[in-house]
């Protein structure tokens, strides 16, 4: 095998892995960019989206066909609970006290997990098939290949609902300026609702993806908090730039993970965050007038 | 109140009080409590749970018995999330409100670290804990602590020793987490497998937490060695990595060390799972050779009880050894004196929790023995005799 076909196999899984990070950050932006909230409990509605799978296709051995439209719309009910009952009896709140109830939001739903599912880590069934993807020469995982490609439609279908729908318009009417919103009678209140339970839906989806691939357990939560860095690099309130952010990030592990060791992939990726934070402290694509909190 | 004044009344509330506290101390005094700084939430959650099981059948079998010279033993433990700053607030908090505290289980390697110094001043406890780590194989500056199995440098023996008698001169990859756990045995372990004529061809570090390994199992690919060993994990990435391998064609073995041993976690992994190896320090719940404490285990425990449980079962079983030679020579419960009985520990037999007599010639229990799962019956079985490495 050549160096090149190497070289392109490991860039073929950085763009993959980026992919799924892309898919998890649009969920930061979403609510973002219409409520202004940052939810840090994206993680864990990520991690919640796996155990529904878990439950549906597992515990009570139904197909994943039905299973995947389970965890995504539980994540979403959980979105529409929390949004209704938490978040919007506190606008108008500090930023900062919203933030911290995402934060305990996550704590929390760690806990119902293991209350409810135990502590062990847990494996989902297959529902991705097992045959190699070869592209030319090169190898693709399977399960990469195949997350890639529903993230890359997932963000597709994003970019045009924004730019035609009326759901979408109204979204970034609102993310624009509230009370013109309101004044133009836009339904703003349920604009938020709307914007917490596609995002959590969203999170919830790429949960049955990445547990999928690594499993599941009360602590791949954490898998958020590499997504944060997604949007904090691409733009908080750019759906583009979630998209872009990720593959650069996922590239960016790779080749670093590949060519100079794993224990180097952090300190890249979290030297771009610092960099980033530096030099353009709203992002690549943001809004300049963000509030960093 | 019953023409009562109220200096009577704090007088007889005081004096009952004494009347009712005063049984209690006498019969609390008598007790000896093993602490637990117990990790049963969290990212070792599943292994705190097992483990607190495996401490309290020991206990209540001992206590059953007799106790200890009449003394029953008692576990009083919380919760730490596998949190250091926790696992010392617990440890505070319970050796300030039970007295005749000798005995603590610990969570961590940072725990058993941070709280050392504080275990020598006191003098007057053992502990153990979950951590295998090789730095607490020190019997100096690690006195007052043991380890109920081998550490980690010596798990890698036992697996070495094991590859270089299946396949002498087997090509090796080392795949470790990017954490203190992960990267504890690689130095000693690397220097070791030379030693044994085997060839370490690669190392493969992942980031703590790592979910997508495809890039890793490309390198894995190119190294194409015998045998990959694997630490710093309880499941993920490994089922990925085996997934991926089988898709690539490699005919690489995967092995594991202690805490991905168990096999109930293996279960749900399904058929890439089948012949996945590992180093064992105890029988396994459902072992078929004869074992008097496991056969009394099934009868208190019906159901499979992880590979935590052995682990908290044995230490529990060690210390109440330990306090048990002290006392038999009459000593106090001093860190000193228990560690020295410790040690005197030799050919000792377990009822075949380990399957060979065991000794404590330092701070670990340098015995292990290679398993391999079987998906088929869901059941790791034994591969390999006990291998002692005991210098």
């Amino acid at each position: 095998m050549s160096d090149f076909v190497f070289f392109l196999e490991i860039c073929l899984a950085g763009l993959g892995s980026g992919a799924l990070l892309a898919l998890t950050a649009l969920a930061f932006v979403l609510i973002y960019k219409a409520t202004r909230v940052i939810n840090l409990a994206v993680g864990e509605i990520l991690m919640m989206g796996g155990y529904f799978f878990f439950t549906v296709a597992a515990g009570m051995s139904l197909s994943a066909w039905i299973a995947i439209p389970v965890a995504v719309a539980g994540g979403m009910a959980i979105g529409a609970v929390v949004e209704r009952g938490v978040i919007r009896p506190m606008l108008g709140e500090d930023p900062i006290s919203v933030f911290m109830v995402t934060v305990g939001l996550g704590s929390v739903l760690v806990g119902i997990v293991e209350l409810v599912w135990g502590t062990d880590p847990r494996t989902l069934p297959d529902f991705m098939g097992t045959a190699p993807v070869f592209i030319g020469e090169a190898y693709v995982s399977r399960k990469i290949a195949i997350s890639f490609a529903i993230a890359a439609v997932v963000i597709a279908l994003f970019l045009t609902l924004f730019r035609f729908w009326r759901g979408g318009v109204a979204l970034r009417a609102t993310a624009t300026d509230q009370a013109a919103a309101y004044s133009c009678g836009i339904n703003v209140p349920g604009v938020f609702s709307l914007a917490w339970i596609i995002s959590c839906g969203t999170a919830a989806g790429a949960g049955v993806l990445l547990g999928s691939i690594g499993g599941i357990s009360p602590t791949m939560g954490a898998f958020g908090l590499s997504a944060l860095v997604v949007v904090i690099v691409g733009g908080l309130d750019s759906v583009a730039g979630a998209l872009i952010a990720g593959l650069f990030i996922g590239l960016l592990e790779a080749l670093t993970g590949t060519y100079l060791g794993g224990e180097y992939k952090l300190v890249f990726t979290f030297g771009l965050l610092i960099m980033m934070l530096m030099i353009r402290p709203y992002g690549l694509f943001g809004t300049k007038e963000i509030e960093r909190l | 109140m019953l023409g009562m004044t109220k200096r009577t009344f704090m007088a007889l509330a005081a004096s009952s009080a004494l009347v009712t506290a005063v049984p209690a101390f006498a019969q609390e005094s008598g007790e000896i409590v093993i602490g637990g700084s117990l990790p049963l939430t969290g990212v070792f959650g599943f292994a705190g749970v097992a483990i607190e099981a495996g401490i309290q059948d020991y206990i209540k079998i001992i206590n059953e018995e007799g106790g200890i010279h009449g003394r029953k033993l008692r576990l009083a433990y919380e919760d730490t999330g596998y949190q250091v700053d926790q696992s010392v607030a617990v440890f505070n908090k319970l050796t300030s409100q039970n007295e005749n505290m000798h005995l603590y289980y610990g969570d961590s390697t940072a725990f058993s670290r941070t709280i050392n110094p504080e275990l020598v001043r006191r003098g007057d406890m053992i502990m153990a804990g979950a951590s295998f780590a090789t730095e607490i194989n020190d019997p100096v500056n690690f006195a007052p602590q043991f380890i109920a199995g081998p550490d980690y440098t010596e798990m890698y023996s036992i697996l070495l020793e094991y590859i270089a008698k299946e396949k002498p001169g087997a090509k090796l990859v080392f795949v470790n987490s990017d954490t203190e756990f992960g990267r504890d045995p690689i130095a000693s372990s690397t220097a070791r497998a030379k030693e044994l004529g085997l060839e370490v061809v690669d190392q493969i570090i992942t980031p703590p937490g790592a979910v997508d390994v495809s890039t890793e199992v490309l390198k894995l690919r190119r190294a194409r060695p015998d045998y990959a060993i694997f630490h710093g994990y309880i499941l993920a990435p490994l089922p990925e990595f085996m997934t991926q391998a089988k898709q690539l064609g490699l005919d690489t073995k995967f092995m594991g060390t202690f805490w991905s041993m168990d096999s109930s976690i293996w279960e749900s992994v399904g058929d890439v799972a089948d012949g996945f190896m590992g180093v064992m320090p105890y029988r396994y719940y459902y072992d078929e050779e004869e074992a008097p404490m496991l056969e009394r285990i099934r009868q208190m425990r019906p159901t499979y009880q992880a590979t935590g449980y052995m682990q908290g079962f044995l230490t529990a079983m060690l210390m109440s050894e330990a306090v048990k030679r002290t006392l038999d020579e009459g000593k106090e419960l001093t860190s000193t004196n228990m560690k020295a009985a410790m040690n005197s520990i030799k050919d000792f037999d377990t009822g075949g929790i380990i399957g060979v007599p065991i000794s404590v010639p330092g701070n670990t229990v340098p015995v292990g023995r290679i398993y391999q799962y079987d998906a088929g019956e869901k059941k790791m079985q034994p591969v390999s005799d006990w291998i002692s490495v005991a210098e």
